[in-house]
C-alpha cells in the first residue's frame, strides 16, 4: 500500500469532522484575524516551489500564494509556508493544517470530492525539448522521422503511452531521474526529451540558446489551489484573488511571475468587454 | 559529472545541508533517548509486570512493531490533530519515532532480562534487596551487555526512519538534499553525498555502542 492510498484513506476518514468544524465561521475571518496566511506547498520542484541559492522558497506556486496574501493583507509577505510532500497536499487541507494548498495540483473530479478546487492558474501539458543545434527542426520533423528518433522520458507507468500519443513510432528510453533525461539529450543518446511544458520553459529560461521547444503540447492538465470543502466564502475569496491576478488589477504581478519562471510575456487582457464572456 | 562543479555547488549549499544534518541528528537523538527511556519500562513490564500490565505492554509492543513507521508518522501528525492534540510536524515526527523506538527497545530489554538466570534474582532477594535495587545493581549491568549491540541496531534504524519525516515537511537531511537537487538537477552525486552522511551518523552510533560494550564487558584477566 503506497503513501498515496494511506493518505487518501486518512483524508476520507477525517473529511466529516473537518467540514463540520469549519461550518460556523468562514476561514476568511479566521485568516484575517490571525494576520497571516498558512499555505501548504513543496520545496523540491522547479520552477513551481523550490529553494533559491539563499535558501528562500521561490517559484510560480509561491508567487500565486503571495498574490492571495496580498489580497488579504495588502502585503505579499504575510505568508507562512508549510512544507509538505505531494501526497500530503489533500490531507493537510482536509485536516486544517493549512488554509490553502498551492502545489501544482492537477485537478481531477476524484480530488474535487475531497477538497474544493479554486479556479485554475496554469494549464500544464507535455512537451518536447530538443538541443538548439538538433538536426530535427521541431515536432513535425520528429514525427516524420518515425522510428528513427529516440525520446528520453522520466520513468513512469504511463511514460511510454504518453510519448506514443505524440510520436506513435518513436523509441522511448525511460530514466530514473529528471537530470538523467537531460544528460541523455546532451550526450546525444536521445533526440529529444518529453517532459512537462513548465519544465521545458524553465530550462529555456535558465540556459538560453542551448535548447529549443518542439512547439507541440499535449496531455493537458489543470493546476489549481485547493481549500477545504464546505466554506464557500473562503473559496470565493481565493477565486476572486486569482481571477483578478489573471484578468484585473494584479495582472502585472501575475505576468511578471509568469515571465520570470516560464520566460513568456503575457498579453494584457483586452480592455472593454470582459474576456470571460467572449 | 564534473567533480569540481559538484564541490562548488556543495560549498554554496553548505548551510542548508548542515541544518538538515542538524535536524536529522536532533530528531533522531530525541527519539532514541525518549524511546530508550520508555522502552526500558516497557521491557520491565513485559518481563516482571503483573498480568494486566504485562498484557497491556504486549499489545503495545506488538501493535507498534507491526505497524510501518510511515503509518505511525502520519497517524501522529493527522489523527492526533483531530482529537485536539495539535502537534507541529517536528513534534509529531519525534513522537512517532520515539514510540517506534520504545517498542523495539522494550523487546530488546525483555530478551536481555530473560536471559539472566533466575538464581540471580533469587539471590538478590535472599540478601534483602528491593526490586529497584535488584534491577539497578544486579540485573541491569548484566542485561546491558546483551542490550548494547541490539540497541545500536535500533538506533541506526531510527536515524534511517527519520527520512520519512520529509513527507510531513520536516526539513531533515533528505528533504534538504532533495531541495538542492530540485535546483541543480544533480541527483546522483547529491543522493550519494546524503547516503555518505547517513553512514557517518550511523557509524558514530556504532562506535558509541562499541565503546559502551567495552565499558560493560567483564574484565578479562
Amino acid at each position: 500500500m503506497g503513501t498515496k492510498s494511506i493518505l487518501a484513506g486518512l483524508a476520507l476518514a477525517l473529511l466529516f469532522s473537518a467540514t463540520s468544524a469549519s461550518a460556523q465561521t468562514s476561514k476568511l475571518d479566521e485568516v484575517l484575524a490571525r494576520g497571516h496566511l498558512v499555505v501548504g506547498t513543496g520545496s523540491t520542484n522547479a520552477p513551481w516551489h523550490f529553494k533559491s541559492e539563499t535558501d528562500q522558497l521561490q517559484g510560480f506556486d509561491i508567487d500565486i500564494a503571495k498574490i492571495v496574501a496580498k489580497g488579504l493583507f495588502d502585503d505579499p509577505e504575510k505568508v507562512e509556508f508549510v512544507l509538505q510532500a505531494s501526497d500530503a497536499r489533500i490531507p493537510n487541507v482536509v485536516t486544517g493544517k493549512v488554509d490553502i494548498t498551492c502545489q501544482f495540483m492537477t485537478v481531477t473530479a476524484a480530488r474535487a470530492q475531497q477538497i474544493a478546487v479554486t479556479i485554475p492558474y496554469y494549464r500544464e501539458g507535455a512537451g518536447l525539448m530538443l538541443k538548439a543545434d538538433s538536426s530535427y527542426a521541431d515536432y513535425d520533423a520528429l514525427k516524420a522521422a518515425g522510428s528513427g528518433v529516440t525520446i528520453a522520458v522520466l520513468q513512469n507507468v504511463y511514460a511510454e503511452e504518453l510519448v506514443r500519443q505524440a510520436l506513435p513510432e518513436a523509441n522511448v528510453d525511460q530514466y530514473d531521474a529528471q537530470d538523467l533525461i537531460y544528460q541523455a539529450l546532451n550526450a546525444g543518446r536521445a533526440d529529444a526529451v518529453a517532459t512537462d511544458q513548465s519544465s521545458i520553459a524553465w530550462f529555456l529560461v535558465q540556459q538560453p540558446g542551448q535548447y529549443k521547444d518542439g512547439g507541440y503540447g499535449w496531455s493537458p492538465q489543470t493546476y489549481s489551489c485547493a481549500v477545504a470543502r464546505g466554506d464557500q466564502e473562503w473559496l470565493n475569496f481565493v477565486n476572486t484573488a486569482l481571477h483578478e491576478a489573471m484578468t484585473g488589477v494584479e495582472f502585472n504581478t501575475y505576468a511578471a511571475s509568469f515571465k520570470k519562471w516560464f520566460g513568456v510575456d503575457l498579453a494584457p487582457p483586452k480592455i472593454g468587454f470582459p474576456v470571460e464572456f467572449q | 559529472m564534473d567533480l569540481a562543479q559538484f564541490f562548488d555547488i556543495l560549498w554554496s549549499v553548505r548551510w542548508p545541508i548542515l541544518s538538515g544534518i542538524g535536524v536529522t541528528a536532533l530528531v533522531s537523538a530525541l527519539a532514541i533517548i525518549a524511546g530508550s527511556f520508555v522502552g526500558v519500562f516497557v521491557g520491565l513490564a513485559l518481563t516482571y509486570g503483573v498480568l494486566p500490565l504485562r498484557w497491556l505492554a504486549r499489545v503495545y509492543t506488538d501493535f507498534i512493531r507491526g505497524t510501518p513507521v510511515l503509518v505511525l508518522v502520519l497517524a501522529s501528525f493527522y489523527i492526533l490533530g483531530t482529537i485536539g492534540l495539535q502537534l507541529s510536524a517536528f513534534q509529531a515526527g519525534v513522537l512517532a519515532l520515539a514510540v517506534f523506538c520504545s517498542s523495539h527497545v522494550g523487546e530488546i530489554v525483555r530478551g536481555a532480562l530473560q536471559a539472566i538466570p533466575r538464581g540471580q534474582t533469587e539471590a538478590a532477594k535472599a540478601i534483602g534487596l528491593t526490586f529497584s535495587q535488584t534491577f539497578s545493581y544486579v540485573l541491569m549491568p548484566q542485561a546491558g551487555r546483551q542490550i548494547a549491540p541490539a540497541w545500536v541496531n535500533t538506533a541506526a534504524e531510527i536515524v534511517k526512519a527519520s527520512t520519512l519525516l520529509s513527507i510531513i515537511g520536516v526539513a531533515e537531511l533528505l528533504l534538504a538534499t532533495q531541495e538542492v537537487i530540485a535546483r541543480t538537477f544533480m541527483s546522483l552525486p547529491f543522493y550519494f553525498h546524503a547516503g555518505f552522511l547517513y553512514f557517518c551518523i550511523n557509524f558514530s552510533i556504532e562506535r558509541l555502542g562499541k565503546y559502551v560494550e567495552k565499558k560493560l564487558a567483564i574484565p578479562q584477566s
